[in-house]
């Protein structure tokens, strides 16, 4: 039973190394190219600008975004969205179940801005970030 | 591939609820804590701002214990819609649910918003979000700045306009409108003509806030201020004391000229957190002009924060105690007393009441994130009232503190 939960836990710790991130707006967006800063505004509510689209809570991918993008962990981020939600100043980010449906929201709303696994690019996204 | 099964499957579960999120649905989202607190004593009991009461030897869940509930409906691209109910122990000694939020929301730009209905009174840091456990460090908002005002919000309209400058995004907040609050022993205060303005820094990591709320105040149905103002006015009447008719005026919360102004700075840093407030209260009438401040640094180890917090409350002044000490000669007997007793009465007010009183704490806690929006929080705190009392509840004759408390609270978001 314990070396399941090790490897379940080793699992959860590798999963996101593999992936690499990118983050995606509508091709008829605006912007080229965005800053991590900027990115980052608009997942932590900063800026109601642009509409973030989230992955599913739990994904490697989303843990992995908000590490290299915020520099904060899940419980961070849910923290700081809780402040936002519970003033009525914001709604919590909309979640998309992979990065096939984060392209499909992205591609149907020019204000939207998500992110998903490099792999999945193609011509329906533009790539505004590229996460190290 | 046996890696990427596993993780699969421990994510699909987690994943599935997810995926509902549509456009146009009304989203239903909460918060709550589920507390435990008690104390070292039985002479006195410790509670929130505005309980009406408090733990003690024993443990209740009544102090730190809540339910929030929200509903957010968004009616076209630019209107909204949110209503929010909290269940907690506030000025009655049965849990109580109450209207906290229900406004319309009109973005009238990317950088512009105006609400209308019920909003939440900008007036700390940590203002409109203060009973979200889950959204604070420590366990509690400390009682010291967060007796000093009562209302919870405003009724009425405010906006909001949001711009960044480079990399520093400034949010300014004006509302009008009133409010009120229910106060422990029944009493109802009022504030007519509120005016509020909170102004926010956000630069990286620095978070900085300067705010100044105005309002007339009113308590008017207080049998115990109403009988001494009678008293007073009778007394300066019967006895030609024309001072005692302008103290009663002095005192009497009515429609009085009230300000609240302060400042804060949070920083989250790398692993360092610090959060800091700094208010001053000014009324006319007996509720006392004060200052309070308090200062918390905590430093993220891992899932655990273990943090300090210091707080004060002190009395920068009252309406001075204009009754006479004697009567003149050839009075009759009963002034002597009468006046002993509207002195003792007009002494005690400033500690009388809600957040009326001097204290200091210190408190160390810790918060372990130790599963996706659920917190696990333990907080100590050593309460040394001030010159009395202090802020605690129903202090029995001779009590003189200080008091050890001692809370556990499991605090959640869905």
């Amino acid at each position: 039973m314990n070396r399941l939960m090790i490897a379940v836990i080793a699992c959860a710790l590798a999963a996101p190394a593999m992936a690499e991130v990118v983050v995606v707006a509508n091709p008829k967006a605006a912007e080229a190219s965005m800053t991590k800063d900027q990115v980052a505004q608009f997942f932590l509510g900063k800026s109601s600008a642009m509409t973030p689209v989230d992955q599913a809570e739990g994904a490697p991918i989303r843990a992995e975004f908000y590490k290299k993008v915020t520099d904060k962990d899940a419980s961070q981020v849910k923290a700081l969205w809780s402040k936002l939600v519970f003033t009525g100043k914001a709604t919590m980010p909309k979640e998309a179940a992979d990065s096939a449906a984060v392209k499909k929201a992205v591609a149907a709303d020019p204000k939207a801005i998500g992110y998903i696994d490099k792999a999945a690019v193609d011509g329906t996204v533009k790539v505004l970030y590229t996460a190290p | 591939m046996k890696k990427r099964v596993i993780a699969s499957l421990l994510a699909l579960p987690l994943a599935v609820p997810a995926v509902h999120a549509q456009d146009n649905a009304v989203r239903i989202s909460g918060f709550g804590s589920g507390a435990l607190t008690w104390t070292n004593t039985d002479r006195a009991e410790f509670g929130r701002p505005n309980q009406a009461s408090g733990a003690d030897k024993h443990v209740t869940t009544g102090v730190d214990s809540n339910l929030g509930l929200q509903a957010d409906a968004p009616l076209n691209s630019w209107l909204s819609a949110t209503a929010q109910g909290l269940v907690r122990k506030d000025a009655e000694d049965d849990f109580g649910a109450e209207l906290t939020l229900a406004f319309a929301k009109a973005k009238l730009s990317d950088e512009f918003s105006v609400r209308v209905g019920r909003m939440g009174l900008p007036i700390f840091m940590i203002s409109d979000y203060r009973n979200v456990g889950y959204a604070n460090t420590f366990l509690r908002p400390p009682t010291e700045m967060y007796s000093q005002v009562v209302f919870n919000h405003l009724d009425g309209v405010d906006g909001t306009w949001q711009h960044a400058y480079g990399d520093t995004n400034l949010t300014a907040q004006l509302g009008v409108g009133r409010s009120k609050a229910d106060l422990a022993g029944g009493l109802t205060m009022k504030g007519d003509n509120v005016t509020v303005l909170n102004l926010v820094a956000e630069h990286g990591p620095l978070t900085m806030r300067i705010g100044r709320a105005d309002t007339k105040i009113s308590i008017d149905n207080s049998t115990t201020v109403n009988g001494l103002l009678n008293g007073l006015r009778a007394a300066g009447s019967g006895y030609r004391f024309a001072q005692l008719n302008q103290l009663a005026d002095d005192l009497q919360l009515h429609r009085k000229k009230a300000s609240f102004t302060s400042a804060g700075i949070g920083l989250d840093w790398n692993d360092i957190i610090v959060q800091s407030e700094y208010a001053k209260r000014k009324i006319d009438g007996y509720a006392n002009d004060t200052t309070s401040w308090y200062a918390m640094a905590g430093y993220r180890v891992g899932k655990f924060l273990p943090y300090y917090l210091h707080s004060s409350l002190k009395i920068d002044s009252a309406v001075a105690n204009t009754v006479p000490g004697a009567c003149p000669a050839g009075y009759p007997a009963a002034c002597a007393p009468t006046l002993a007793a509207l002195s003792n009465g007009v002494n005690r007010l400033k500690v009388s009441g809600v957040g009326q009183g001097e204290q200091e704490t210190d408190s160390i806690g810790v918060r372990w994130d130790f599963y996706r929006s659920v917190a696990l929080k333990a907080q100590v705190d050593r309460v040394r009232p001030q010159n009395g009392t202090g802020l605690l509840i129903a202090p029995q004759p001779g009590f003189r503190g200080p008091v050890t408390v001692g809370a556990v609270s499991l605090d959640f978001v869905f």
